[in-house]
């Protein structure tokens, strides 16, 4: 691959989290320091996956929802994520709910939440163009290894192998919630039903834990999630409906 | 019995009589009214549904003006008075006709706004516009906003702010990366493992 060769930076991709998290730094620096701020970066997403996972039973969400752990035991992480599930709740009405399954489930937070942390570190740490995709949610900052803005394709709900619009930016956080992957997974949590008219929800803002919470939210509201989202200040959406349509804010940072 | 039987029959055929002698002229008018009431009516009508809102609004036809909010002195009232005994339309028509007719082609149009009814999504007014005996158009003057009505999709689509309406379509280009809906990775890799389990 001389593409690889000539470019700057470096693209690790490791499967954490039930999914695939992508990193592309694309800061001209050493070798030997961007393998060390991707060694953070993957570790730091381990560490949430452990202590967040519902699919282990002895993750802390598990063992604080089985009530082995008290809140004042808790770790920062946990509270703040609890915290934050409780303002997002809030902010959208109720659709975003962390209990929707019956059980503490914060996952339609913490995905997004983890890379955009993961991302504030890199800019910490001296590296301020890179692209983290954890399993579909993105954190832009900078510029590709090309120099350009980052370009982001909102992938097509019916066809795996295409986009239905590219993003492009210097600063964006773009999240997706949609039903064509694992199916009517986002529950109504007033009808306890799954959420139906909507077929992709993509939020874009500049958190990426708020953008996923939102857009898991807006199809959790099905056809009223539209207006829901148009009233949002400042953040930017496209929806796709059930019957195809497509819809997004005038102010979009689409390219094509 | 005789009694009861005479003042039924009495009272049938007095009944009978005034709605005979009642309907009769009625239905006579009515039948005069239209013939003479087309033939002016379309001329004007043809130009008018354009103008009529604004001429109920003008104040230099001083004819157009018998409004019903207005209420100008002069001339209206005697059309609304006839109108008022009659109790039919057509008989109203009658008075105003013969007067258009002789004096200008314009029908009368007038304004009139119904009362404002509240309901559970709020206040609702309405205020038509009559030409001659014709509704030529309705205006809402108030209609209520926001609240429930936000989530009915027909609704959502008008008050949309943004860009919409289009069949998704496919777009490729040379792309960083790509936002979706999460993959289930694992559980495709766990699904691989089992065949292949299975299968050795």
């Amino acid at each position: 691959m001389p593409a690889a060769m000539t470019r700057p930076g470096l693209c690790r991709v490791e499967q954490i989290m039930g999914t695939a998290i992508t990193l592309d730094l694309a800061d001209d620096l050493a070798p030997a320091t961007l393998h060390e701020l991707a060694d953070q970066v993957f570790t730091w997403m381990r560490e949430v996956d452990a202590r967040f996972s519902t699919y282990r039973a002895d993750s802390e969400v598990c063992r604080f929802d089985r009530g082995e752990v008290l809140l004042s035991e808790a770790s920062a992480d946990l509270r703040f994520v609890l915290e934050a599930s409780a303002d997002l709740w809030g902010a959208t009405d109720g659709f975003f709910d962390a209990y929707a399954t019956g059980r503490l489930d914060p996952c339609g937070f913490v995905k997004g939440w983890a890379a955009q942390v993961a991302s504030d570190r890199l800019l910490a740490a001296g590296a301020p163009n890179h692209c983290v995709n954890a399993g579909g949610d993105v954190r832009v900052r900078g510029r590709s290894p090309s120099g350009e803005p980052w370009r982001i394709g909102i992938r097509h709900p019916w066809d795996p192998m295409a986009t239905c619009l590219v993003l492009a930016g210097t600063d964006l956080a773009v999240a997706t919630s949609g039903v064509y992957e694992r199916g009517r997974h986002v529950l109504d949590p007033r009808r306890g039903a799954p959420a139906g008219g909507l077929r992709s929800v993509t939020v874009v803002g500049t958190d990426l834990g708020v953008a996923d919470a939102y857009a898991t939210a807006a199809l959790a509201m099905g056809v009223a999630g539209i207006g829901w989202l148009d009233r949002l200040a400042d953040h930017t959406h496209a929806v796709i409906t059930d019957d195809a349509y497509q819809l997004h804010s005038s102010a979009l940072p689409l390219t094509d | 019995m005789r009694r009861a039987f005479l003042a039924i029959t009495g009272l049938a055929a007095s009944t009978t009589a005034l709605v005979v002698l009642k309907g009769s002229p009625g239905t006579t008018q009515v039948a005069q009214d239209l013939p003479a009431a087309q033939p002016v009516n379309p001329t004007p009508q043809g130009a008018d549904p354009s103008v009529a809102p604004a001429a109920a609004g003008d104040p230099a036809g001083a004819a157009p003006k018998p409004s019903v909010s207005a209420g100008a002195p002069a001339s209206p009232k005697p059309s609304r008075s006839t109108a008022r005994p009659s109790g039919t339309r057509t008989t109203a028509k009658a008075p105003t006709t013969p007067r258009t007719t002789t004096k200008a082609p314009q029908p009368t149009t007038r304004r009139v706004t119904g009362p404002g009814v509240d309901n559970e999504y709020g206040y609702v007014q309405v205020q038509i516009v009559v030409s001659g005996n014709r509704i030529v158009e309705a205006i809402s003057l108030s209609l209520p906003s926001g609240g429930e009505s936000d989530i009915h999709s027909g609704d959502v689509r008008d008050r949309y702010n943004g860009t919409g309406g289009e069949v998704v379509q496919k777009q490729s280009a040379n792309l960083n990366t790509v936002s979706g809906a999460t993959e289930t990775s694992n559980s495709y890799k766990q699904s691989l493992r089992g065949a292949i389990e299975q299968a050795f």
